[in-house]
């Protein structure tokens, strides 16, 4: 394993505003625009996502995230995959990235389940040519009867749909996995199977970080945890309240 | 180009897009893509009809038909564009707030869907000219560039439209509003060839005016093109597409927390 981490977060701060853009008005934005020096405090209607996080991970490590909601576990998934940008402090990341923040994202309903791989693994940042490579992986995986791939996936169950987004999401080739809330897909048998693929892609040294509200999943595939809440990172498992 | 720099890695989920839009869309119609040929097509005929018989006034010195036509193709292009990319950023919340890729990728494919339909709409407009007899030359070669200036010019309102909608929803409420002024104000259902210099020099502020009448020079005249003019036309265009694409990736990096 090497010592520089892949992704390293230092003291990041997440500023949200609670109403959102309705609360803006054209003349405010125009004078912010001209006030060159941002604001370090909050004013009224804002509030901290995220203060001071330092976190490292290193190459092949799986980390998980876990917190209650509202703790800022999604906002750190955002700010890593560059959906979003800290309001301060630096991220570093040194590696592809698979974000796996919803299952199937873009897919098209009017579209043939086969023609979504390709919807969804393009977003996903695969290219077409991968894609056409792993079709039969990604379809074995899933373990869908071919002849529903030729049905547009407007047909399918929810469950089907899952199955399917997980699938393209797994035989993506990045270095890094992000994996927000998304292993309470599938029936037990393919949660089962996602696990052992996830198993396999740690040996080949991908790095994961994932966030669950599911403690007792976190700790089957991760190495260590972080422990979140109100935007902090807490230095130990914190006490269950009942 | 910046443009190709952040679009090249994306170009599959570009190509995707564009195949995923317009796959889409005629997938359980009847008429397909007779539907791109449709919406130029009838909207000629409603006009040559006005102009024949309601009133009764010469445009222009060639056939009414062709001579709608041929401003209704570009424009056609410029309206669909600029409806879809209204709409492609605030309508894909669920992919923005979730996914990064550069965010233009969404007005772009919308942009070239309707190219697209563009080059099928002029299939129709090759059989109008044939049947009305225009003798065709070199000129029309013209036109590729032609289209070239009227992509730049559409992709940089797109891009300055559809950003400035996800903060301001007025935008989208001006620019359907906008839209139609516009028609009138650009030389479709007129020529500007008998109006006064000033007043023509007036509605070449609007670069689809120089597009307009240069489509009918080079194809129904078979003029060529004044040099000097189309490359000013174009440095004017690049310099808008410059501008209105740097506050697109500047308010980019927002957009997830926004929408």
């Amino acid at each position: 394993m090497s010592s520089d981490p892949i992704i390293e977060l230092s003291n990041i701060c997440k500023k949200y505003k609670i109403k959102r853009k309705s609360s803006n008005t054209l003349r405010e934005d125009i004078e912010k625009l001209f006030s060159k020096y941002k604001k370090e405090g909050l004013t009224g209607d804002e509030f901290w996502a995220l203060k001071d996080i330092n976190i490292k991970v290193n190459k092949g490590e799986s980390v998980g995230i876990y917190g209650p909601n509202g703790s800022g576990k999604t906002t750190i998934i955002k700010l890593i995959s560059s959906v979003t940008i800290p309001t301060k402090g630096d991220i570093s990341v040194n590696g592809t990235i698979a974000p796996l923040i919803s299952v199937g994202a873009g897919f098209h309903p009017e579209l043939t389940g086969k023609e979504n791989i390709y919807t969804n693994g393009t977003i996903l940042g695969m290219s077409i040519k991968y894609l056409k490579e792993k079709e039969n992986d990604i379809i074995d995986f899933s373990g869908l009867r071919r002849e529903f791939l030729d049905l547009p996936i407007k047909n399918y169950s929810s469950g089907m749909n899952a199955r399917l987004g997980f699938s393209v999401a797994v035989h993506s080739n990045a270095d890094i996995f992000l994996l927000d809330e998304i292993l309470a897909v599938g029936d037990e048998a393919f949660k089962k199977k996602c696990f052992k693929k996830i198993d396999s892609l740690k040996k080949k040294n991908k790095t994961f970080l994932i966030v669950t509200h599911n403690l007792e999943n976190l700790k089957k595939i991760t190495d260590r945890i972080i422990y979140m809440e109100k935007g902090k990172i807490l230095d130990k498992a914190p006490i269950p309240d009942n | 180009m910046l443009l190709i720099t952040r679009l090249y890695p994306y170009r599959d989920l570009l190509y995707v897009f564009i195949w995923r839009e317009f796959g889409v869309r005629y997938r359980n119609s009847v008429l397909g893509i007779l539907w791109s040929i449709i919406q130029p097509l009838s909207m000629m005929l409603l006009i040559t009809f006005i102009f024949t018989y309601v009133i009764n006034v010469k445009v222009g010195d060639y056939p009414k038909p062709v001579f709608f036509y041929s401003a209704l193709l570009p424009w056609t292009f410029f309206l669909s564009s600029i409806t879809s990319s209204m709409s492609s950023l605030s309508g894909s919340q669920a992919l923005i707030t979730k996914i990064y890729f550069p965010r233009e990728v969404l007005p772009i494919s919308g942009i070239c869907v309707a190219f697209l339909d563009l080059l099928i709409a002029s299939s129709f407009y090759i059989i109008l000219l044939i049947y009305y007899n225009i003798s065709l030359n070199l000129t029309l070669l013209w036109i590729i560039p032609l289209f070239i200036l009227l992509f730049i010019y559409t992709l940089s309102l797109s891009l300055l439209f559809s950003s400035l909608n996800v903060y301001y929803k007025d935008v989208g409420l001006l620019t359907s509003f906008l839209m139609r002024l516009l028609f009138f104000g650009t030389p479709i259902i007129y020529s500007i060839d008998s109006l006064s210099l000033k007043l023509k020099l007036l509605l070449f502020l609007n670069p689809l005016t120089f597009i307009i009448e240069n489509t009918r020079r080079v194809i129904l005249e078979g003029r060529n093109i004044v040099l000097w003019q189309f490359v000013l036309a174009m440095v004017l265009v690049l310099i808008l597409f410059h501008f209105s694409y740097k506050l697109f990736i500047k308010i980019e990096r927002n957009f997830a927390d926004v929408i």
